[in-house]
């Protein structure tokens, strides 16, 4: 656990200290900063175009950090060897895949809530009221990119970086459009495609199930019990791709 | 007789390579043994297998088939500097020594003792603080080295640690490995340099091809021929 919580802090300080990184953020705050002027032409919807165009961009630029730090993590510690100086010292393959998301996690929280507050800043002085669930929207985007950025690490233990990237926004979304892949499943006659729809419901995570921005947007009460079980089975599902991940790249030689 | 803390016997490694995954043979056979408080020279043209050999003595690489022994407990008890290193960019010498001494397990008192003392030997401290992009070939390998030896290891490997630096940084690494020799450590290194593997090795193996062809002390090779460069490049052409 120590091998874990020390790579993870290592992690952690790697990708936080990138300037790339703070090229996308800054980049980011100010596309969130442009739905005020989206807010400007729209009439008396201000707050509303503000939260819409906010978590989008929230979500767009998330998603480009997630998988992009993600998907190079583990290829740039092959690529410049720094796995020889890890792999030489008494440390698992399970401990060094753990670490690398756990630390991602942590930079991605950093990411995320300072987007989400600059998010709520800006939709409180628009609407001239804090909105709270400007921040629950922006927590339940976290949920959904630390599944990408699983899958994407998962990804990139079987292939390239770019592949990995690819394959994650692939998967991010296809998790978006996992209710419909269900939906399938009940209209087909086909016994084939609807074990097949079965299969790809399975494997792709159910991302949508826990998107709230439409919620928070439209200002709709939210089932909070439904968004902590569908919290749950990510976690679930994160750990099962990471264990994957861990199990391949054992099998990996430097 | 001292116990021998590397055994390699009848070492043989395959690889495939490319789209066609052609099987290409690195290793063919490599014996060798390096007993305690040896510095042992490994030497041998580009491609003749040291660095494969270096990785699956570490477990960075499975064996085809053949054994590896090492008469250390584990990996704990060994340092290992890769050819050419490369480190984390963001993090400072101090942090990147600090990391690794966590790999080990040690709390935070013994970390900042043995990083402290490290950066000693390997004339950082002044850069300690610095980022690690910031340093020179020269300073990296000597970061390299002594990230090598944060555990105190019984068993140190260098891979090429020499190479690239300039006279000054060369110097200072043959203190260091002398000192570890001092200490009652065992070093295994690669080298292409001679004068060094003269100046610091009791005994020296030659590789070609996959195989060791030649196994001995520094002056059995000198009784053979003027220098140790003539003798290398009489056995590797042989």
């Amino acid at each position: 656990m120590r091998q874990v919580r020390a790579i993870a802090v290592n992690t952690f300080k790697e990708t936080i200290r990138d300037r790339v990184l703070a090229v996308i953020v800054v980049f980011a705050l100010v596309m969130i900063a442009g739905g005020l002027w989206l807010g400007s032409i729209s009439l008396g919807e201000q707050g509303r175009m503000m939260k819409d165009f906010g978590l989008a961009a929230v979500t767009g630029f998330g998603l480009i950090v997630a998988v992009f730090i993600a998907a190079s993590l583990v290829h740039k510690e092959v690529e410049k060897r720094t796995v020889f100086v890890l792999f030489s010292k008494p440390v698992s393959r399970g401990a060094f895949i753990g670490g690398k998301f756990l630390g991602l996690c942590g930079t991605m929280a950093v990411v995320l809530a300072g987007m989400g507050m600059f998010l709520f800043a800006l939709v409180g002085v628009l609407d001239g009221h804090a909105s709270g669930m400007v921040l629950v929207a922006t927590a339940m985007i976290y949920v959904q990119l630390l599944t990408v950025m699983a899958v994407t690490i998962f990804f990139s233990t079987l292939g390239s970086a770019i592949l990995a990237s690819v394959l994650g926004i692939c998967v991010f979304i296809a998790g978006q459009l996992s209710q419909n892949v269900l939906a399938l499943t009940n209209l087909g006659k086909n016994p084939l495609t609807e074990a097949l729809s079965w299969v790809v419901y399975v494997i792709i995570p159910n991302l949508a199930a826990v998107d709230v921005k439409a919620g928070v947007v439209g200002e709709q009460t939210l089932a909070w019990g439904q968004i902590a079980l569908w919290t749950a089975y990510l976690a679930a599902y994160i750990v099962v791709v990471l264990a994957l991940a861990a199990v391949i790249f054992r099998r990996k030689e430097f | 007789m001292s116990r021998d803390v590397v055994a390699v016997k009848d070492l043989h490694k395959t690889v495939a390579v490319g789209f066609r995954r052609r099987r290409v043979h690195i290793l063919k056979g490599v014996n060798l043994s390096v007993a305690a408080n040896e510095v042992f020279g490994l030497l041998g043209p580009n491609g003749a297998g040291k660095t494969t050999t270096v990785k699956v003595v570490l477990g960075l690489m499975r064996p085809s088939s053949g054994s590896v022994e090492l008469g250390v407990e584990g990996l704990g008890r060994v340092g290992y500097l890769p050819e050419n290193p490369y480190f984390y960019d963001y993090l400072s010498g101090r942090e990147f020594l600090g990391f690794c001494a966590q790999l080990f397990g040690d709390d935070a008192a013994t970390r900042r003792e043995r990083v402290g003392a490290l950066l000693e030997d390997v004339s950082l401290v002044e850069a300690a603080d610095t980022h690690l992009r910031k340093y020179s070939k020269g300073m990296l390998q000597r970061i390299g080295i002594a990230q090598a030896l944060i555990n105190d290891p019984e068993l140190v490997l260098l891979d090429e640690p020499m190479t690239g630096l300039d006279p000054v940084g060369r110097v200072e690494v043959k203190r260091i490995i002398e000192r570890l020799h001092e200490r009652g450590k065992t070093v295994l290194f690669n080298s292409h340099i001679l004068s060094d593997v003269h100046e610091l090795c009791s005994r020296i193996a030659i590789m070609r091809d996959g195989r060791v062809i030649w196994t001995g002390t520094v002056d059995e090779a000198l009784a053979e021929a003027e220098t140790l460069e003539e003798f290398f490049m009489r056995v590797v052409q042989a």
